[in-house]
């Protein structure tokens, strides 16, 4: 033990003197403060947007932020299972902007997250007909969410090293022929209602009764596939030759490689396709649901969508069908823009399952990751 | 005055040296408390609540835990970490202890300190990055495949991403780093009189080496074997690049749970499962990992 | 020494040379297809390597996201980790110094972040913010980067805290200073190669860190966690530009500290 030594009137302690405590604190407080202050400050008005990984295109954010001089602050996330996740841990009011999938609008109506949308300002009669899918977006008669952009997950391929022919059946996520060369997109709700066409079914079957065949073909396909990636991952594995399919991959996937490597090709195999078609929406707890409105509007325009079809992410089709006035002749080949009508009639939507199908079909899902 | 003196009586200091030391201590015991032990004791109470639907169902309930063991892939999940990590540790450690013992006696002294530095400066790009580097010269294209083919050893290019492999490899990269560091560092404080002692006993290099030098650095590797065993163990990002989803680690399996499902319960469970696996390794070696003053 | 004993040292040398080389090339592997393909002409970082070009350079210094999570990094590291060293240093000095009961059990609860990983303590962080509501930010990524950094500053100035030191304050305070000024004007200058060791190790540890990063942080987010989110967006040579960036800076940062410490050193 240390004593102090020293005569009456010394004092032991170990506080500085009060007015260099205070005067110290004021300076910490005062530098954390300005710290904190200088992160949020900037922009006079910011938007927040949940967004898919296309939407953070500069080309396509910044005419926006430049005509209503606001800031858009996007976070970007896959799956709407994750989106939820997000949604749930923050506070009302953080998010404006919603790039959702378009079949699970009526899951975000249910939970009361969506604000109506004005559908007198949007373009809704230039959108495809078959992708307007008000029976999701809409509900009551008003309006919740409008589609903005859709495509397809169906197989991918690098035709320098595979057999077209084979690619347009279905069963070839099966064909030991390519094992070792496949890639499986890693999104459990397309990747599924793709085995469930294989295995002859349509993916509205899928259910407790038919998940058990659904495993076995995920296993399957599990058996003969390289890697199961994300967007970038698969994109990755395709352009280092990796692997030479991409089971879910379509046009999304590929348009962007294709200016390295031409030899990437999308087809929708006999079976069909699986549709995804995404859509925006604004948040009903938003403080800022005007320019919300007004972004929803800026996407939905023909130029917006222009850039928005081919993002710098992935691409996929227009919704609005007045976009093709702005897209270039080897852009809308490479989207398929002439077989639009013939591929929408050959492809299925999303099945949308309940919470607990829902549940069951992710565990499914990492069952097959851990095979 | 009384409660100095109570306090002092407790802490066992004379009156008015009892508050300075606890001041000190305290704001580090407190931001330990608020920061670290609190947020364990939450996801601990997590655990044992359940998520039905959308919804988090406050009740008492050990179906995380049953669901955790009883389901076949998600136990894998658990025994591929472990079996991962036990890789990781033994080959890391193989490889570090004789470069470690190269720099701490080969080379001279004035390099030793740049030699050093040159192994860790490599670490200082971002680890996110690093890890898709190697993803790219492990992949078929990649500087490897080329290698073994220029070399004429493979025939045609051959990848060696997207497995378990990789997934070591990126990992023994990384702690291969950190062990000779460790070891380094105990091979320095040994004292060269032990293997004078030895010498003068008879004793050939090689005898003194199993016999008095290895035993002694043997702190210096369960230190670094431990930091390795924890850091690998809980570690996300190499699985997630570099395993291409063959399998699934541990840390992957939760991060599924906390990104798509928003399922803290599930996912804090198996954090307290991997806790405890850690726990247990730690009280095998608690006796080389030991703080010790100077 | 005799020309066999010689001749049989360096055949000894040999193979200790070619291990220490192999290991040194694996572990510059990566940093080197990093930097080499931070130079890539065309749009992905794989072989072949096509003509050097700085368009990705360029392109990183536009991208203000980029440029934003780099401030973002080097507030959260310098900051938390001073926090760190400071609560590591008081705690460790009154630990120390002082002979206080349970002492074991406080050195045990201060070095326990140390054995549990960094992907549980950002759940914990991130559940326990979420029940109380508090928001995510780059504060909280702060406060997440002192809960694993300061074992480990308490650890080194604890282990480095001896009796040599004890003396000299003790000496100090008969001469009549006060307890801090005994901590601040003796005890601290005497350990600076401590506290700057865990201030550069925490700073080391802070600036790479993702996965506490990933899970507390909301918009404004840490390099790595941009690095991360650009990795989802698309594959290109930026993120091997913004790696090699981050090398090269440090590697001069280095080069600097040593220039300095080495002329400190050897000043008479």
């Amino acid at each position: 033990m240390n004593e102090r030594s020293g005569g009456p009137g010394r004092r032991a302690s170990i506080y500085p003197s009060p007015r260099r405590a205070t005067r110290g604190l004021t300076a910490a407080v005062a530098v954390v403060l300005s710290w904190t202050a200088g992160i949020g400050a900037g922009a006079a008005e910011e938007l927040n947007a949940l967004v898919w990984c296309d939407h953070t295109d500069t080309a396509l954010i910044e005419p926006f932020e430049k005509k209503f001089g606001v800031r858009v602050n996007t976070k970007e996330y896959e799956g709407t299972g994750t989106a939820l996740s997000i949604i749930e841990q923050s506070r009302p009011g953080d998010w404006d902007i919603w790039v959702i999938d378009g079949v699970d609008v009526p899951r975000a109506i249910d939970l009361g997250l969506l604000a109506t949308l004005p559908a007198d300002q949007l373009p809704l009669a230039d959108v495809f007909e078959q992708v307007r899918m008000t029976d999701v977006t809409q509900r009551d008669g008003k309006t919740y969410a409008i589609i903005e952009k859709f495509g397809y997950n169906t197989i991918a391929y690098n035709r320098a090293k595979v057999d077209p022919a084979d690619m347009t059946d279905i069963a070839v996520m099966w064909n030991e022929k390519y094992k070792d060369r496949i890639a499986i997109y890693d999104y459990y709700i397309p990747v599924m209602d793709m085995v469930a066409l294989g295995l002859g079914m349509k993916p509205n079957e899928i259910s407790d009764a038919t998940l058990p065949k659904i495993r076995d073909g995920l296993f399957r396909m599990k058996d003969v596939a390289r890697t199961v990636s994300d967007v970038v991952a698969s994109q990755t594995a395709l352009a280092t030759g990796e692997v030479d399919i991409l089971i879910g991959g379509g046009e999304w996937a590929i348009a962007t490689l294709t200016d390295e490597n031409p030899n990437f090709e999308w087809v929708l195999p006999e079976q069909g396709g699986i549709l995804w078609a995404q859509s925006l929406a604004v948040f009903e707890t938003s403080r800022r649901k005007d320019l919300a409105v007004e972004f929803v509007k800026y996407v939905m325009s023909p130029e917006g969508q222009a850039r928005l079809a081919t993002s710098s992410c992935f691409w996929g089709m227009p919704a609005n069908s007045r976009a093709g006035a702005h897209l270039t002749d080897e852009q809308k080949r490479r989207l398929r823009w002439d077989k639009r009508e013939e591929y929408l009639a050959n492809s299925y939507r999303y099945f949308i399952p309940d919470a607990e199908l829902d549940a069951k079909m992710l565990d499914v899902w990492t069952e097959m990751l851990q095979h | 005055m009384t409660v100095r003196r109570a306090t002092a009586v407790i802490t066992g200091t004379k009156p008015g040296r009892a508050r300075q030391p606890w001041v000190l201590v305290l704001p580090a015991l407190l931001w330990t408390a608020l920061f670290f032990v609190l947020p364990l004791a939450v996801m601990v109470v997590h655990s044992f609540w359940q998520r039905q639907g959308y919804r988090l169902v406050r009740e008492w309930t050990l179906v995380n835990y049953e669901k955790f063991f009883a389901r076949s892939y998600f136990l894998e999940s658990l025994i591929n970490s472990i079996e991962v990590t036990a890789l990781v540790t033994v080959t890391s450690v193989l490889l570090a202890y004789p470069l470690a013992y190269v720099l701490a006696e080969k080379v001279p002294v004035r390099w030793q300190r740049t030699a050093l530095v040159l192994a860790i400066v490599p670490f200082w790009t971002s680890y996110v990055v690093r890890s898709y580097s190697w993803l790219l010269i492990l992949s078929e294209s990649g500087v490897i495949s080329g290698s073994l083919q220029f070399l004429g050893v493979v025939d045609g290019p051959v990848s060696l991403a997207n497995n378990r492999g990789a997934t070591v490899m990126g990992f023994v990269h990384f702690f291969t780093m950190l062990l000779t560091l460790t070891i380094f560092a105990n091979l320095k404080q040994l004292s060269p009189n032990y293997r004078r002692a030895a010498a003068d006993l008879g004793a050939g290099p090689v005898r003194t080496f199993v016999h008095v030098i290895l035993p002694l650095t043997l702190p210096g590797i369960m230190v670094g074997a431990f930091l390795t065993f924890v850091l690998c163990i809980g570690d996300y990002i190499t699985p997630q690049i570099l395993g291409g989803n063959q399998e699934l680690l541990l840390p992957q399996t939760i991060m599924l749970q906390i990104a798509r499902r928003s399922d803290f319960p599930m996912a804090s469970a198996m954090a307290l499962v991997l806790m405890i696996v850690v726990s247990v390794v730690y009280l095998a070696c608690a006796r080389w990992l030991r703080l010790e003053r100077a | 020494m005799s020309a066999t004993r010689r001749v049989a040292w360096v055949l000894g040398a040999v193979p200790a040379t070619v291990y220490a080389l192999a290991i040194y090339a694996f572990i510059f592997l990566p940093v080197g297809a990093l930097v080499l393909f931070s130079f890539q002409s065309s749009s992905l970082p794989v072989p072949p390597f096509d003509g050097p070009s700085l368009q990705w350079y360029r392109a990183v210094l536009a991208e203000e996201r980029l440029t934003r999570a780099l401030t973002n990094s080097i507030v959260v590291a310098l900051t938390s980790s001073l926090a760190a060293v400071a609560l590591g240093f008081c705690a460790a000095y009154g630990l120390a110094r002082y002979h206080l009961r349970g002492d074991r059990l406080v050195r045990g609860l201060l070095m326990a972040p140390l054995t549990v990983s960094y992907l549980i303590i950002g759940m914990g962080l991130l559940i326990t913010f979420n029940t109380l509501t508090i928001p995510k930010s780059l504060l909280a990524v702060g406060i997440g980067h002192v809960v694993i950094n300061l074992p480990l500053c308490f650890a080194i100035l604890y282990s480095q805290m001896g009796e040599h030191q004890a003396n000299v304050e003790r000496a100090a305070r008969d001469l009549g200073a006060r307890e801090w000024q005994v901590m601040a004007l003796v005890t601290m200058p005497m350990l600076w190669p401590a506290l700057f060791a865990s201030y550069f190790l925490s700073v080391t540890f802070s600036w790479d860190e993702f996965i506490i990063a990933f899970l507390v942080s909301k918009f404004e987010v840490t390099l790595p966690v941009e690095i991360w989110s650009m990795l989802r967006t698309g594959l290109s040579p930026q993120l091997n530009a913004i790696g090699s960036l981050v090398f090269g800076v440090s590697v001069v940062l280095v080069l600097l500290l040593d220039l300095v410490l080495l002329r400190r050193k050897r000043a008479p």
